[in-house]
């Protein structure tokens, strides 16, 4: 008879009352396919790991952080400069979030470029849109106690979206914010949906899809002609995980946590190197040197908001995000059986090719922001001396009227300036100095004119100055028949 | 469920008999808490800026400067379009007050804003005398005129303009001699320059494009007979005198009781600057 020791007898004693150890088990050694303990099957455990590592992190700054709208910006400098270390805790806690964003995107991306979302597993994608709402309301919100000038714009942006639902909206805003405006208490209610609202229902959604994963069985390998049928599927991924299957531990499960490893160590990595995102300047609404822009996720919907026509803003905004999030919701039960394998079906992946293409171009503008003028381009971009060398004592004058006019916040020379107009290092090649004149005067197509707010002098010497941005083998643009019918030169 | 124990069993089994799996665990532990002890010893590249200021509360010359200045007055100081600042010479002509006075209020008829909070620009009086003080210590040399006196900064009287023309014809125009609508001479260019711009320039000089001070007056910049304080009033009444009324320099310079002569002034100007051959040109 074998001996019985102390921490056996322990263990005994709490596995009779708790009776875990068979569940355990069989969560821990049910038969996966073979193919399924594949690299590509290790986003969600990573995205979860990165949750749970968002809730320590978290944890530890709510312990310093002051949820109010004087006390924030000023908590927040403190956790960077007087906390030994908190500057690193920031820092992990903003990439993770960065990456837990990114990587909940790229296991929608592969879930629904393998057909994992179909039969049985519907209901499994529809939590997965839930945790994608609350993992981006996370984002946001975070973002919103993050309280400076960024924040405080990007709430403004955001409410003001939501003061256009009808009927309701203003009532909205009012739950929102905790009054009319931003102001102390609001800061008290992004806190409460940051963190107890949605990581409740985060872990709430979270433990449910990973329930589903478990009792269904992890999505098999698809190949190019194995059909989904409600009638056979159960019984055929049954066959598959049993005769040709390994237990999940550890046949799948290292890879989950090898990635997940690596993906704290990359967030530590970049959180090392790249440190804490801001807080920027203060979030005083009386600061108007400001550029906010939103974090990253959420560059996109800034640049489509930019672009849009005034006409379209409500329907963009509030029909959009609606028919998305039910598109979304419909894509299982509208294609919940079929072909898996991304190979079969180009209309998935020219989808996933377009929204990726979009996404990025959209945030790619979002960072350069090229239709927003840079409103201290006329003071601070100095002039390239090159575009001086030779200048006559007029042009040098006109330099100055092209800067203090503020012409540069919107026109760039020498790669510095704003880009909602074109740039103009060569536009004494495209433009005579006529052509220029009539510009400046009468502006036209995104210009103003300008012929009110110049004098001729004015005008003159900013002509001047134009007609001499030219490449040094490239001759300016002229009317080769004034000399004609003029006494002056072209 | 019973091939799921034997599971089970086995890979208990294999931990237990491969001891060296706990030495290397035992071994690498520590390293652990490697990163930790490099993130309080050395300055890691990701340890935040100090917090941010408020635009008012910048009193740093160099923020100031790039922000405010550089544009026109280039970078350092010089080879920009408006008046090399960094020129010693031009900071031991012009006082603080002065420095102070055009910062703060602005250059009236030229490009020069203004840009105290008190005349309608953003920058504190504490942000304006940190410029001033800023300049000077950057670029202020001592004994810049190596013994010499200059003229005054301030005009003292006004000047012949007769006079003043032979002494441009001997002195300046030597350079100063480009295509009509260029050189200084132009009523256009005049326009837009106030007469203590061209007196400052006279004097000391611009040394970033070539523009010799007082003492270098003359056809190639050679050393020569200095200016007197008489020769530079007349030469600076002289070009005031082509200043012609019907350009005036700036649209904001004027009231809006004037509003009515401009119409008309633009009329003559319109022939004078063939803005009608603008229009020709464009259509």
């Amino acid at each position: 008879m074998p001996r019985i020791t102390r921490s056996q007898r322990m263990y005994d004693w709490f596995e009779r009352r708790l009776q875990i150890e068979g569940p355990i088990k069989d969560a821990a050694l049910h038969q996966v396919p073979r193919e399924t303990a594949s690299w590509w099957y290790v986003f969600g455990s990573g995205a979860f790991t990165l949750f749970l590592f968002q809730v320590v992190t978290g944890i530890l700054l709510a312990i310093i952080y002051v949820p109010s709208a004087g006390e924030a910006w000023n908590s927040l400098n403190v956790l960077n400069h007087q906390i030994p270390l908190g500057w690193y805790l920031r820092a992990l806690h903003g990439w993770g979030s960065n990456f837990m964003v990114a990587i909940v995107f790229i296991h929608m991306t592969q879930v629904f470029l393998f057909g994992a979302y179909k039969f049985p597993r519907e209901l499994t994608w529809i939590f997965g849109v839930f945790l994608l709402i609350l993992t981006l309301g996370m984002a946001f919100t975070g973002q919103v106690l993050r309280f400076d000038q960024d924040a405080y714009w990007g709430l403004g942006i955001g409410i003001s979206m939501v003061s256009r639902v009808p009927v309701i909206g203003g009532g909205l805003v009012h739950l929102l914010l905790g009054g009319p405006i931003m102001a102390g208490t609001t800061l008290a209610r992004f806190f409460d949906l940051h963190v107890f609202v949605i990581p409740g229902l985060l872990f709430g959604f979270a433990g449910l899809h990973i329930w589903m994963v478990l009792k269904l069985g992890i999505n098999e390998w698809p190949m190019p002609g194995r059909l989904v049928r409600r009638a056979t599927y159960v019984e055929e991924y049954n066959r598959l995980a049993h005769e040709d299957g390994i237990p999940f531990i550890p046949g799948a499960f290292w890879k989950d946590l090898v990635f997940s490893a690596a993906m704290v160590a990359a967030v530590a990595v970049c959180a090392w190197i790249f440190g804490p995102s801001g807080p920027g300047g203060p979030p005083d609404p009386a600061i108007i040197q400001t550029n906010p822009k939103p974090d990253f996720p959420f560059l996109w919907i800034f640049s489509i908001l930019a672009y849009l026509p005034p006409a379209l803003e409500t329907p963009v905004i509030l029909v959009a995000p609606v028919l998305a999030i039910l598109a979304l919701f419909a894509v299982p039960l509208v294609a919940g059986e079929g072909e898996k394998s991304w190979r079969r079906r180009p209309v998935a992946v020219l989808a996933v090719a377009f929204i990726a293409v979009a996404w990025g171009e959209f945030t790619q503008l979002g960072t350069t922001t090229p239709w927003s003028p840079h409103m201290d381009a006329w003071s601070s971009d100095s002039i390239p001396v090159r575009y001086l060398r030779t200048a006559t004592p007029l042009a040098r004058q006109g330099a100055n009227v092209f800067q203090e006019k503020q012409c540069r916040n919107c026109h760039s020379i020498g790669g510095l300036g704003g880009q909602r107009g074109p740039a103009l290092d060569s536009v004494a090649t495209r433009m005579t100095r006529d052509q220029l004149r009539f510009k400046v005067v009468t502006g036209g197509g995104n210009m103003p004119a300008f012929g009110k707010n110049l004098s001729a002098p004015e005008i003159e010497a900013l002509v001047a100055f134009l007609s001499t941005l030219h490449p040094a083998n490239e001759a300016p643009a002229y009317t080769p028949s004034r000399p004609y019918v003029t006494n002056s030169p072209p | 469920m019973h091939r799921r124990m034997r599971d089970w069993a086995r890979l208990r089994t294999r931990l237990r008999t491969r001891p060296w799996m706990y030495i290397a665990l035992r071994l690498t532990s520590p390293l652990a808490f490697a990163p930790l002890a490099l993130l309080c010893g050395c300055n890691s590249p990701g340890y935040p800026p100090p917090p941010a200021k408020t635009p008012g509360e910048i009193t740093s010359f160099a923020t100031l400067y790039a922000q405010n200045c550089d544009s026109c007055h280039g970078s350092n100081g010089q080879d920009g379009p408006a008046l090399d600042l960094a020129n010693p010479e031009y900071l031991a002509l012009a006082d603080d007050a002065t420095l102070r006075k055009f910062t703060a209020e602005g250059v009236t008829g030229t490009e020069m804003p203004a840009f105290a909070t008190s005349a309608g620009g953003m920058l504190t009086d504490a942000q304006i005398d940190a410029l001033v003080t800023g300049m000077r210590k950057a670029w202020s040399k001592p004994n810049a005129f190596v013994g010499a006196v200059p003229p005054p900064y301030a005009q003292a009287k006004a000047g012949d303009p007769r006079h003043g023309e032979q002494t441009y014809q001997t002195r300046c125009a030597g350079c100063h001699k480009n295509s009509p609508d260029e050189e200084i001479t132009s009523p256009v260019y005049l326009a837009l320059v106030s007469d203590q711009g061209l007196r400052t320039v006279i004097i000391a000089g611009r040394p970033d494009i070539g523009q010799p001070d007082w003492r270098h007056d003359a056809p190639g910049g050679k050393l020569t007979t200095p200016l007197s304080a008489s020769d530079v009033e007349d030469v600076v009444a002289y070009l005031a005198s082509l200043r012609t009324p019907t350009l005036p320099g700036r649209v904001q310079a004027q009231t809006s009781a004037k509003i009515p002569n401009q119409r008309t002034a633009s009329k003559k100007r319109s022939q004078t600057l063939s803005a009608s051959a603008a229009v020709r040109g464009a259509k």
